[in-house]
């Protein structure tokens, strides 16, 4: 549960009331060279959960006390990625529909055939890579912001909405030189290579319109 | 004296005195005058006129006339007949002649007024007769009138009444109808004055309703059947017929009246209501038997589940370069130890359905199989079904379950009944019963279906297994498991003309 091994490799978390269903499970994702981890209620899951630890979660929907839907609700409100797949012994499209809505990966219903479980379990995985290299971007690049003087910030979101040296002259009441001046500067610190690339990291600052996930 | 009787005075006056003395006067006056002429012819004093005129008198006058009449004639022929004449004296030698004359005066007056008197009292008798058998005829006739009047004013209202209306004689042959119902039945009106109404009837209904109404008939009690009637147009409709015996005063059946109450309206109704209940009744069973399923599907997914996690682990790491027999191993003792779970689970599910309600009862399969007809009727009048029953007389009794036999029955019964929609042929649903020793008692469903194909039969009676597109594939698995746990045995057979349904149950001893 420490940091250095949750940040290396992939869990599976398995989360079910029924303890030779959770055994299996394990055994299954262990004989496929996964690492796992078991728990028995929602409950005890969100008490050692620890955002960091990259993985996905294989979440029964009955469980007793907090329900499988219900945690899934929990994590995504807390605002945590970590992709999810739902197993019911119950097909019922409702309930099936309701979890891919709420961003379910996906949804198995028992008694399932191993390579669903481990082919649900690597797209989890591939999921849940891409949002932590995005996130991880996303760091970056806030890093290199904070470096930014006040001024140059207001050049680069400026820039980035696509106004030209002139323009931006005139808004902020500085000459075209200045201007100039702050923008090479603002290139340098940011680290990018050409203008698209400046606007795609200003967006990534200022996720206002779109998801920010977007192009993760 | 009061106005009264005065009137009563001088009508008494009238009647005894004036009346008599002017009779008696005017007879012997007539008398006197012609006697006068008539004493010169004859030479003995001629007195006979005086006789007629006492008879008459006292004949048309009364006893009083002829008294007065008596009087008058002594003073006239004493006077002027008998010597010395015109003097009131009478010769010595003509007293006896006087004295035979007013003897024999009084008797005319007497006896003549004595006939008169018998004679008007047989008159006014005869009279009183004639009157009273006058006044008799009027009341007769007048009575005749209002009798004739009252069937007119029955017959109009059973007329207007807009229902049909008959009667029938004690045999029960139809007399008379009313319009309605000649209305109704068109064309055929005139056979069914001669025939029974049967002939009008359903051909389904009319077997029910002969037994029903010879024996009405014959016991002399009310009768009430529905049945369809066809109508002038040839259709059918369903009416409710109710009749009722009149008895005359010996208390013997004199007449029947019926009585035809429409009741489509209602009957149609009616087998809406059954099909919507039935249509429900079977919609929960499926409900109960798809959650009931749900229910150990969930119980019996848990263990197969792990037993599948487990087992594909297992493979997993004997595949594994190199094998982990290790682990392999423990998920091996995991696979068995779920084994025993799921079989548990299958276990619990069956003890929750077998023998907690174990009934056997003293039965009658023969009134088994007759009530189930009756409650199939309305099912198989809306499929056009026609049920037969074929059962054998003296049955032993069986110990069975009563509802679980019946509801293999009816199970068998609705199957062959859904098996022939659609067949253009008639739809006949025999259920027979028969002994077969003594030992055992066969039961068979035969209908006229289109029958099962090979791979069909061997599989009809294992759960799931449906041809019907809304079937659950419980309902012949059920029956099975009824006649088992009964210990008897159930198989289909295709028959020449349809499919046969038959099951034996033992003979308990």
């Amino acid at each position: 549960m420490n940091n250095v091994a949750s940040n290396s490799v992939p869990t599976v978390f398995t989360v079910d009331d029924d303890a030779a269903i959770c055994a299996g499970l394990c055994d299954l994702l262990e004989s496929a060279g996964l690492k796992t981890r078991q728990y028995s209620s929602a409950e005890e899951f969100l008490e050692s959960w620890n955002p960091n630890m990259p993985g996905c979660l294989v979440l029964d929907v009955r469980l007793p006390g907090m329900s499988g839907m219900e945690l899934h609700a929990k994590l995504a409100e807390a605002g945590a990625s970590l992709p999810v797949i739902i197993m019911t012994a119950h097909g019922d499209m409702p309930m099936v529909r309701k979890a891919l809505k709420a961003g379910a990966v996906e949804f198995l219903i028992k008694p399932f055939q191993d390579e669903e479980l481990l082919r649900a379990v690597e797209e989890a995985f591939a999921v849940d890579r891409a949002q932590r290299r995005a996130e991880k971007l996303v760091n970056s690049i806030q890093a290199r912001a904070e470096t930014l003087t006040e001024r140059e910030r207001q050049v680069m979101d400026l820039v980035a909405t696509g106004l030209t040296n002139k323009e931006i002259a005139e808004k902020l009441y500085l000459s075209v030189v200045t201007i100039k001046l702050h923008r090479g500067q603002v290139m340098r610190k940011m680290q990018a290579e050409t203008l698209a690339d400046l606007v795609k990291m200003s967006e990534r600052l200022n996720p206002t319109h779109d998801s920010d996930r977007a192009g993760a | 004296m009061t106005a009264a009787q005065a009137n009563r005075l001088s009508r008494w006056t009238m009647e005894y005195g004036i009346k008599p003395c002017a009779i008696a006067g005017c007879f012997v006056l007539v008398a006197m005058l012609w006697t006068f002429p008539l004493q010169h012819v004859i030479a003995y004093p001629f007195v006979f006129l005086f006789f007629a005129a006492i008879m008459g008198s006292a004949w048309f006058g009364g006893v009083i006339a002829g008294f007065v009449a008596v009087v008058l004639s002594s003073v006239i022929i004493t006077y002027f007949f008998i010597p010395p004449l015109y003097s009131i004296t009478v010769a010595k030698e003509s007293q006896s002649f006087l004295a035979a004359f007013i003897l024999s005066a009084l008797a005319i007056a007497i006896v003549s007024s004595a006939r008169k008197r018998a004679e008007s009292v047989v008159r006014n008798a005869r009279d009183q007769l004639e009157a009273k058998v006058r006044e008799r005829t009027a009341e007769l006739q007048r009575s005749n009138l209002e009798i004739q009047e009252r069937e007119r004013q029955l017959r109009m209202l059973t007329e207007a009444i807009p229902q049909q209306i008959w009667r029938a004689d004690t045999s029960g042959r139809i007399e008379y109808c009313n319009q309605y119902l000649r209305d109704y039945v068109g064309a055929s009106a005139e056979s069914l004055l001669r025939e029974s109404f049967l002939s009008i009837l359903h051909d389904e209904d009319a077997p029910l309703f002969r037994r029903g109404w010879e024996s009405a008939l014959m016991a002399g009690r009310r009768f009430e059947a529905e049945a369809r009637v066809r109508g002038a147009d040839g259709r059918y409709r369903w009416f409710l017929v109710r009749s009722l015996p009149h008895r005359s005063e010996d208390g013997q059946i004199a007449r029947w009246y019926g009585i035809h109450i429409d009741i489509e309206e209602r009957h149609s109704l009616q087998q809406r209501l059954l099909s919507a209940h039935e249509d429900l009744s079977r919609f929960s069973r499926t409900m109960s038997l798809a959650q009931m399923a749900a229910s150990i599907a969930h119980e019996l997914n848990q263990p197969l589940t792990a037993l599948a996690s487990h087992a594909s682990a297992c493979r997993r790491w004997l595949q594994a370069e190199p094998a982990n027999v290790s682990r392999a191993a423990t998920a091996a003792e995991v696979i068995v130890q779920e084994t025993t779970r799921a079989a548990n689970v299958v276990r619990r599910v069956r003890s929750l359905f077998s023998k907690s309600d174990y009934v056997r009862e003293s039965t009658d399969l023969n009134s088994l199989i007759v009530d189930l007809a009756g409650l199939l009727r309305d099912d198989a009048i809306r499929r056009s079904v026609s049920i037969k029953l074929g059962l054998a007389e003296d049955l032993p009794k069986l110990q069975i379950d009563p509802v679980q036999i019946q509801q293999v029955l009816l199970n068998l019964a609705i199957n062959g009944m859904e098996a022939m929609t659609g067949i253009d042929g008639p739809r006949l649903l025999e259920i027979t019963t028969k002994a077969l020793g003594t030992e055992e008692i066969a039961a068979s469903v035969k209908d006229r279906g289109p029958g099962f194909s090979e791979t069909v039969k061997t599989s009809m009676f294992d759960p799931f297994v449906t041809t019907k597109p809304e079937g659950t594939g419980m309902g012949l698995a059920i029956c099975r498991s009824i006649i088992e746990e009964h210990d008897g045995r159930i198989w289909a057979e295709q028959s020449e003309q349809g499919t046969v349904f038959q099951f034996v149950l033992k003979v308990s001893k």
